[in-house]
């Protein structure tokens, strides 16, 4: 289980995710097994994200299952392209994944590039 | 119909995921996941006096979060394609999807469980609607851990629910026993379909 000052940082990991990248809407942080850790939207109560967290769990093992199955070796990330808006998830590491989202369809490159640096340094976090 | 689709549901940690790796033929799609410690282990009484030291008689390290799958041959060239969903309630969306389309549903509820007359009353709830028109039974696992309620407290249970469905009790761990649950099911399903 997460330390409080892990998941205080993690929180402050997303605010700066969003404060970085403008196209981003909402990101959250949940582990492996569907609970939400941190999560951080812009506009107040409009997505219910500890939902979307646990779905993301699903989503994810579903990603490692598949690669596992194929030996593509670790599944980076999945895309998930919309009508309205792209969804990514990624691992942050083993027990942790990163769900961000943008209702701007032509952000793909941004999401996925910011959300993996998020990814990256929140990995850091909560190694020490 | 050349395939029987089945859906094994029911309580956290009641044999699910165990049952159908017990009788696949194939290797079996797991997506089990080492548990957060926020679940701990429950610590249940056994036996009627409160002097009766408790014991752990769940103690949990993986669920599942998306499914299991795996296969059965069956007779005639028949096949049985095995489902399992997550037991907990924060999956509750993948019950719903994985139920699409099935001919069959087996409800696990864990004996061993703090409540287990509740489970079985919220999972005939949940998919009320779908056992009142397909093919339903109830396997209750790890009654040798312990043995009651007895398998007859279920009947009365769904009876005063007005519903009729086998109760087996069921070792998840067990080929024979699993196999011998599912044949009943696949029954039920052919008694239909001819
Ligand atoms: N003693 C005993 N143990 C059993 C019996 N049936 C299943 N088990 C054990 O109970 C545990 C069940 O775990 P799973 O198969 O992962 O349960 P599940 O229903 O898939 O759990 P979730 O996916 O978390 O909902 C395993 O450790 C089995 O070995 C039984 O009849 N007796
Ligand atoms: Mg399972």
């Amino acid at each position: 289980m997460l330390s409080e000052t892990a998941t205080e940082q993690l929180k402050q990991q997303l605010e700066s995710l969003l404060d970085r990248c403008q196209p981003i809407c909402a990101a959250v942080v949940v582990t492996v097994d569907g609970y939400t850790c941190a999560m951080k939207q812009r506009t107040t109560d409009q997505y219910s994200l500890e939902r979307v967290a646990t779905m993301g769990s699903t989503l994810m093992s579903l990603g490692d299952t598949m690669t596992a199955e194929l030996k593509m070796g670790s599944c980076e990330n999945i895309i998930s392209e919309n009508q309205h808006g792209i969804i990514a998830f990624m691992h942050i590491n083993h027990n942790l994944v990163l769900v961000s989202l943008t209702t701007e369809t032509n952000s793909l490159g941004m999401l996925l590039s910011h959300s993996r640096k998020c990814a990256e340094n929140m990995a850091k976090t909560v190694a020490v | 119909m050349n395939e029987h689709k089945v859906v094994f549901t029911g309580s956290l940690g009641a044999g699910k995921t165990t049952a159908i790796a017990s009788i696949s033929e194939i290797p079996v799609i797991n997506t089990d996941i080492q548990t957060s410690d926020f679940t701990k282990p429950v610590m249940r009484q056994i036996g009627a006096h409160s002097s009766t030291p408790s014991i752990e008689v769940a103690n949990r390290s993986m669920t599942t979060v998306a499914m299991d799958y795996g296969e059965v041959n069956l007779e005639l060239g028949k096949k049985l394609r095995l489902y399992g969903t997550p037991g907990q309630q924060r999956f509750d969306y993948m019950w719903k999807v994985l139920i699409h389309g099935a001919q069959g549903l087996v409800i696990f509820v864990d004996n061993a469980g703090t409540d287990p007359i509740g489970d079985l009353a919220r999972y005939t709830d949940i998919f009320r609607e779908y056992i009142l028109t397909t093919h339903t039974v109830v396997a209750v696992t790890r009654m040798d851990l312990v043995p009651r309620p007895s398998i007859q407290v279920y009947h009365n249970y769904l009876h005063q629910l007005g519903i009729q469905l086998p109760v087996f009790s069921v070792d998840a761990r067990s080929s024979e026993s699993v196999a011998n649950m599912v044949g009943h099911l696949v029954e039920m399903i052919n008694g239909e379909s001819c």
